[in-house]
């Protein structure tokens, strides 16, 4: 990259300039720093004569002041972040013990442990996935002394353990997803320079980081939303494998405070169908019933969400009936071709496992409260839709923990979840019910509940 | 079978090179040097004593185990000494050479689940667990468990949480290596059905050198989640190689000819139970793919 080549060369001149014994810029910030420790004293700079300095700044204040230097017991460097934590853990605050320590010794005595407990501390802090900490992080490093100067230095493995620190401040960054940029590499060639295992580091994760990012077909946004019917959209669109397919909130989530004055919260109910699945739904047998099963865990990203699916046992094969294509349907290209393709072996395109038939899946829907009068909810908004739903019995299988989707034969064979046979008589009611159901009233519907 | 120690330093991390993995456990080891050097012991559980028995001590004499040992070599050598007769590979040749797709795995009932073996950090000291059972109705199987990424507390463990199914290294009579040979096909087509987790496929070639032994080839498979079974097609120019899940620098192509074992792993680094059905795993041939191989060769000392 051009700039980078602009601010390498840069760094470059500022080296030999110091060398002849002048200024030395220093690079996180613009202007010349004069340092003075606890003792007040001027300190050097590095690679510089004190007669330079031209200013005489404050000193630096600490976070933890004299008071606790009586005690002789030991202190890790992790203490200075867990004082600041007992204030407030944020950004600004994290930085702020980082300059603490910049400031405190111009030789940075202990910054390899004060970065391993950085990085130990990032997550409590929330600044794990912000790239300008992590820069920041590496300008703890001192600048220069860590560069190789000749082949032998090269080969051997050059500050052994700054080179394993500063590898494991980007596999940190690595694991977090978080890309580095051109400060990054800028900074890293300065403290290691150009042959160094964290610059070896650093070109991998610029190769492999890139190569794998929309890797993925089913992505997931980043931030998710926060607002659970969004989510809720989101994710059912996701499942609904078809672009075609609709989604409806039923519901939105409000308090309604009752007469005793007690608050119930109503939650939210959003709905998917496309317009495969209504006629799947259409053209079902109401004789045979359709079963809400659930809840079925989606995980996006780290968050996992429940789903519940409208479904009904695959139709017995003497309940098949083929599909007669009508040719004038489609007048473009002909619906069904009776062709002998005389395919050999060798153009046998699909695989030979026998298809699985599990029953087809009416509708999906999302509700952060999954019992049966919420479910019930859903049912009647989805038959305003399909109106077949009055006719049919529906069948409540909910279970309190998390399953996989159900097949048919189990449900018939005692499974547990087989619903108590006077369901059974209550199938012939609405079926009564229907012929004589107006379109006002909201028909009931048999229910057989799992315990 | 206990599987390389891939992912016991980091399941996540990718991409050092395998000298540092090295060194850095030299940094932490106790003073005595190992007996034997680490690509030959296998792996050993931090915090475990050394074990010194040799390796015969661990075989049990038993009898009728013996026995029926026996009948099943000698029926597996019968059908080795016949299956020539039909054709190579036990197939007739015109099958052989032109077929598009070739089932490997079909999860039809309980059989189907003995060629596979599952494994969780739990052999490191983790806390996750993993099961597989086979689907409803007979009809896939059903690998399903709950991840948990709190590392073991043994000092030297710092990422954990991951979960894997793998499939037995396929043998033929007396215990002989078989190998899967893939050489006429170029896509791998699973048929899953995910909760939404991106998993990765791992598959371990037959290698010749020792050093290779952790050698993998993997790529990801993201799952959509839903109610819906989902189609993955995935050419093996894809598969990028990783020796004990530290991506390398020197990729190349995978051979097809001799592969011992595919596999799935899970390392995302969401706590949570998880569940994956798949349905069955085939092997294509794509004629539309023409790639030989996704990623170039990487130069060695680029400039910086």
């Amino acid at each position: 990259m051009k700039c980078s080549r602009c601010l390498l060369q840069l760094v470059r001149s500022g080296r030999t300039v110091v060398q002849r014994g002048s200024l030395l810029l220093s690079p996180s910030s613009g202007q010349l720093i004069v340092q003075h420790n606890q003792q007040q004293q001027v300190l050097r700079q590095f690679r510089c004569s004190p007669v330079l300095a031209k200013s005489q700044p404050e000193p630096v204040r600490f976070v933890n002041d004299d008071g606790t230097k009586k005690t002789k017991s030991l202190v890790t460097k992790e203490d200075l972040f867990e004082q600041v934590a007992k204030e407030s853990k944020t950004k600004a605050t994290f930085n702020q013990v980082i300059d603490v320590f910049t400031k405190t010794d111009i030789r940075r005595r202990g910054h390899v442990e004060f970065i391993y407990a950085a990085l130990k501390k990032m997550p409590e802090f929330g600044v794990e996935r912000d790239l300008t900490v992590y820069n920041k992080l590496l300008d703890v490093f001192p600048k220069e002394v860590f560069v190789a100067r000749n082949f032998i230095q090269r080969m051997f493995n050059h500050y052994p353990r700054q080179q394993e620190c500063g590898v494991q401040v980007l596999e940190q960054m690595e694991s977090y997803g978080i890309m580095p940029n051109i400060e990054t590499k800028v900074l890293l060639v300065q403290i290691f320079g150009e042959k160094s295992h964290p610059i070896r580091k650093y070109q991998r994760i610029m190769y492999w980081f890139p190569k794998f990012k929309h890797v993925n077909p089913f992505p997931v946004p980043q931030p998710l939303p926060e607002d659970p019917v969004d989510l809720a959209i989101l994710s059912l669109n996701r499942i609904a494998n078809d672009l075609d397919a609709k989604t409806t909130v039923y519901q939105l989530p409000f308090t309604d405070i009752t007469e005793s004055g007690e608050e119930i919260s109503f939650p939210h109910i959003v709905g998917i169908q496309s317009p495969n699945q209504m006629e799947l739904l259409a053209k079902h047998n109401p004789n045979r019933p359709v079963f809400v099963e659930g809840p079925f865990p989606l995980w996006l990203k780290k968050t996992c969400v429940y789903y519940y699916i409208l479904r009904a046992d695959p139709t017995p094969p003497e309940e098949k009936e083929e599909e007669v294509y009508d040719p004038e349907r489609c007048f473009y290209y002909p619906l069904q071709l009776d062709l002998d393709l005389d395919r050999d072996l060798g153009d046998e395109e699909n695989f030979d496992v026998d298809d699985l038939d599990e029953g087809p899946v009416f509708a999906m829907c999302m509700t952060s409260q999954g019992d049966q009068a919420t479910l019930n909810q859903w049912i009647s908004g989805l038959q305003q839709n399909n109106p077949i739903l009055g006719r049919i019995p529906t069948l409540f299988r909910l279970d309190a923990g998390t399953r996989e989707l159900e097949g048919v034969a189990d449900t018939e064979a005692g499974h547990s979840h087989r619903p108590p046979p006077q369901s059974q008589r209550e199938d012939g009611l609405p079926a009564e019910d229907s012929e004589a159901a107006v379109e006002e009233e909201e028909p009931r519907r048999s229910r057989g509940m799992k315990q | 079978m206990s599987l390389p120690n891939i992912s016991r330093v980091s399941a996540s991390g990718l991409l050092r090179s395998s000298r540092d993995l090295r060194w850095l456990l030299r940094s932490v080891a106790p003073l005595a040097a190992p007996r034997r050097a680490l690509t030959q012991m296998g792996y050993r559980r931090p915090g475990q004593p050394r074990e010194d028995r040799p390796p015969w001590w661990r075989v049990k004499f038993d009898f009728a185990k013996g026995l029926k040992g026996m009948k099943r070599h000698f029926k597996l050598l019968k059908e080795e000494f016949f299956a020539p007769f039909v054709g190579p590979m036990g197939k007739p040749i015109m099958e052989h050479m032109l077929e598009q797709n070739q089932v490997l795995w079909e999860f039809r009932g309980p059989h189907s689940l003995q060629e596979w073996t599952i494994s969780c950090d739990r052999e490191i000291g983790g806390k996750s667990e993993i099961y597989l059972k086979v689907g409803r109705n007979n009809e896939s199987c059903l690998l399903y468990g709950t991840l948990c990424s709190d590392p073991p507390k043994d000092g030297e463990t710092r990422y954990s949480g991951y979960c894997t199914m793998r499939s037995k290294q396929p043998l033929a009579s007396f215990d002989r290596k078989k190998y899967h040979d893939w050489s006429s096909f170029n896509t791998l087509h699973l048929r899953v059905r995910g909760d939404g987790r991106p998993w990765m496929i791992n598959i371990v070639p037959e290698t010749f050198y020792t050093h290779q032994k952790d050698d993998m080839y993997s790529y990801f498979l993201y799952t959509r989640g839903g109610p819906y079974w989902q189609d993955v097609k995935i050419p093996f120019s894809k598969f990028f190689l990783a020796h004990r899940g530290r991506i390398q620098d020197d990729q190349h192509p995978l051979w097809l000819d001799k592969i011992n074992s595919i596999g799935f792993t899970l390392g995302d680094k969401a706590d949570g139970p998880f569940q994956l059905e798949i349905d069955f795993i085939g092997v294509c041939k794509d004629y539309a793919h023409t790639e030989d191989f996704a990623y170039e060769k990487y130069k060695r000392n680029p400039e910086v």
